[in-house]
């Protein structure tokens, strides 16, 4: 037994690189084949967003059909723009309300402060489904649903239990003795924060920003139900147009694809920041 | 100026009682202005999230006791509930809702087994990852664009049937309930993808290389070690995907099931979560609304008491 194994050792080192190099080969393989299972859809959107319904019925031929009859369809560049006046806003509120109330719950205790910390991230696990009809009176109560503004206060209310739960965690990994030197030089809590936290709290900033402007651009429920017809988002927009049966699909595809398009630079940009969100609390 | 070890803690404290008495005012006064300054910090959120979503969970508990059209609601009283659980459609759509529930362990399955993959950082991962990530930024809106024609009859998913052979089972995956709760199914896990890798690729990397490299030298095969120490070492990142799954199957299929199928066949593809809107846009019965969304809600909050206990707030570090 021991004898063999000796002789064998040579050819087994052989053997042994052999397999590994089969099993990068069988590992490289599955994730190309993964990849394009997450692609496919991408090219079809793509591919078939340049046809025209008879292209597309046939599967052959490309042209600008698709995308004619969607600007004909749909205000585009309206509905475009109304998304990313309702992205801006909603996420400006969503910075300011959790930078601040980050703060104040890592750095400015008082007494209840962990109670409500906890009541205001709890908030995280209410479904807007839930409250869509109560939402939609008070709202339209006091008038905000003809315009931007009760779509972009939902938004900044759902986003805000996570961004502030996020900017808490980043605040206390800040020290202690760095905000009470600063106060103690003068500078005070309020200029403390906007001074010496916010500059600080940066990365943390960005993240909150691309992980809710994603989810915002690509909502539907609230675009559809807050805002009026007129000043709807391009998400809202696309959905409405497709439940019209006579709509065609390569414009269809067309629609999907713009309104995709921002949302995928951002990510392509920002990638790492949406990482760091999603796994945020995670670490360890 | 040496002092001996025995007078050293005498003076020591004598120094800071002199400190204490001197600053104490000026502390106090210090805490008084930190204590005001968090107040007035953290209220805006507060009353946002009260307004805007702590208020209106009041409102639907109350109004799912009523009759509502918007404008005047009629008192019924609990006995809504004690109806609702008499009513077949409520048991008809929460049927709906578990049978999507057997969708998750598979949209936990398939990511596990891809971060696996991806861990083995075989050249190129990093192009890889980004690649399954990136479904995490298109709404669910395109994607259910795009799955509508996938799994209609003459859908892309029947012509690669078709070009394998099996043109005869040729079907609209869409107009059967079941098949079209399962072709709903199917796009979820696809979605979940991206989230769910990432997931576990971020618990991987947290893994002590030494620990696999020990099961390596003891003999273990790849798919060993996969399972008997790279597995239960990820228990708290499954557990967190888990939970982040189910919130999603309930909560995040609007989109899809409003693009898909409106909620068909039938009561087919209709979830608690669109038979709100339903009810509510559809049929005006903003009561009923109501009622299904406090349902909901429930099921959400033990979901996030859940999720609650498994991200830890006190921990900065990561960043």
């Amino acid at each position: 037994m021991t004898t063999s194994r000796a002789t064998a050792q040579l050819p087994q080192r052989n053997t042994m690189r052999l397999r590994g190099k089969i099993t990068t080969a069988a590992l490289l393989l599955t994730m190309v084949i993964v990849a394009v299972v997450m692609l496919y859809p991408f090219w079809y959107i793509v591919d078939n967003a340049f046809r025209g319904q008879g292209q597309y019925d046939r599967q052959s031929g490309h042209s600008l059909g698709g995308w004619r009859q969607l600007f004909a369809n749909l205000p585009v560049g309206g509905q475009l723009l109304n998304s990313t006046v309702v992205c801006v806003a909603a996420i400006a509120i969503i910075l300011i309300v959790s930078t601040t109330a980050g703060f104040a719950f890592a750095k400015l205790r008082y007494r209840g402060s962990g109670l409500v910390f906890l009541l205001v991230v709890s908030a995280l696990m209410v479904p807007l489904q839930s409250i869509l009809f109560p939402e939609f009176v008070n709202l339209s109560n006091v008038h905000l649903t003809s315009s931007y503004a009760g779509a972009v206060l939902v938004y900044a209310a759902l986003g805000t239990p996570f961004a502030t739960f996020l900017m808490a965690t980043y605040y206390r990994g800040i020290s202690d003795e760095l905000i009470e030197a600063a106060v103690i030089d003068g500078l005070g809590y309020e200029r403390t924060f906007l001074q010496i936290a916010i500059p600080l709290s940066l990365p943390a900033i960005a993240t909150v920003t691309v992980l809710q402007f994603i989810q915002i651009w690509d909502d539907l429920l609230v675009g559809l139900f807050f805002l009026p017809t007129n000043q709807r988002t391009i998400t809202a927009g696309l959905a409405t147009l497709s439940t019209g049966r006579t709509t065609s699909v390569p414009s269809l595809m067309a629609g999907s694809l713009i309104s995709a398009i921002p949302a995928i630079i951002v990510y392509l940009i920002f990638q790492r920041h949406l990482v760091k969100g999603l796994t945020l609390g995670m670490g360890k | 100026m040496s002092l001996t070890e025995a007078e050293a803690p005498a003076v020591a404290r004598s120094a800071s009682r002199r400190r204490g008495r001197n600053s104490s005012p000026a502390r106090s006064r210090l805490a008084r202005r930190r204590r005001r300054a968090g107040i007035v910090l953290s209220l805006p959120a507060v009353a946002l999230v009260i307004a805007l979503l702590g208020l209106p969970v009041g409102q639907a508990v109350y109004y799912s006791m009523t009759q509502w059209n918007g404008l005047t609601a009629t008192w019924i009283g609990p006995s809504t509930y004690t109806a609702l659980v008499k009513d077949p459609i409520f048991w008809r759509v929460v049927q709906n809702n578990a049978l999507l529930l057997l969708a998750v362990p598979v949209a936990i399955g398939i990511p596990l087994v891809i971060a696996a993959l991806l861990n083995e950082h075989v050249r190129g991962w990093r192009f890889f990852r980004s690649v399954y990530f990136l479904p995490t930024a298109i709404s669910w809106v395109v994607i259910g664009m795009f799955a509508l024609r996938f799994f209609s009859a003459t859908g892309v998913l029947n012509g690669l049937l078709a070009h394998l052979g099996f043109g005869a089972s040729a079907t609209d995956m869409l107009a059967g309930e079941h098949s079209a709760l399962a072709a709903l199914a199917i796009t979820f896990i696809w979605s979940m993808v991206g989230t769910n890798t990432i997931i576990f690729l971020t618990g991987m990397a947290t893994l002590d290389p030494t620990l696999v490299e020990a099961a390596r030298v003891d003999g273990l095969s790849r798919i060993g070690i996969f399972f008997r120490v790279t597995l239960p070492l990820l228990t708290r990142f499954i557990q967190f995907s888990f939970v982040i799954t189910v919130i999603s199957a309930f909560s995040a299929l609007f989109s899809l099931i409003f693009v898909m199928t409106s909620g068909g066949p039938g009561f087919g593809t209709t979830t608690l979560e669109f038979f709100i809107y339903q009810a509510g846009f559809q049929q005006v019965q903003l009561g009923t609304a109501a009622l299904y969304g406090v349902v909901l809600f429930v099921i959400m909050a033990i979901a996030g008491l859940i999720q609650l206990r498994l991200i830890k707030p006190d921990d900065g570090e990561g960043w």
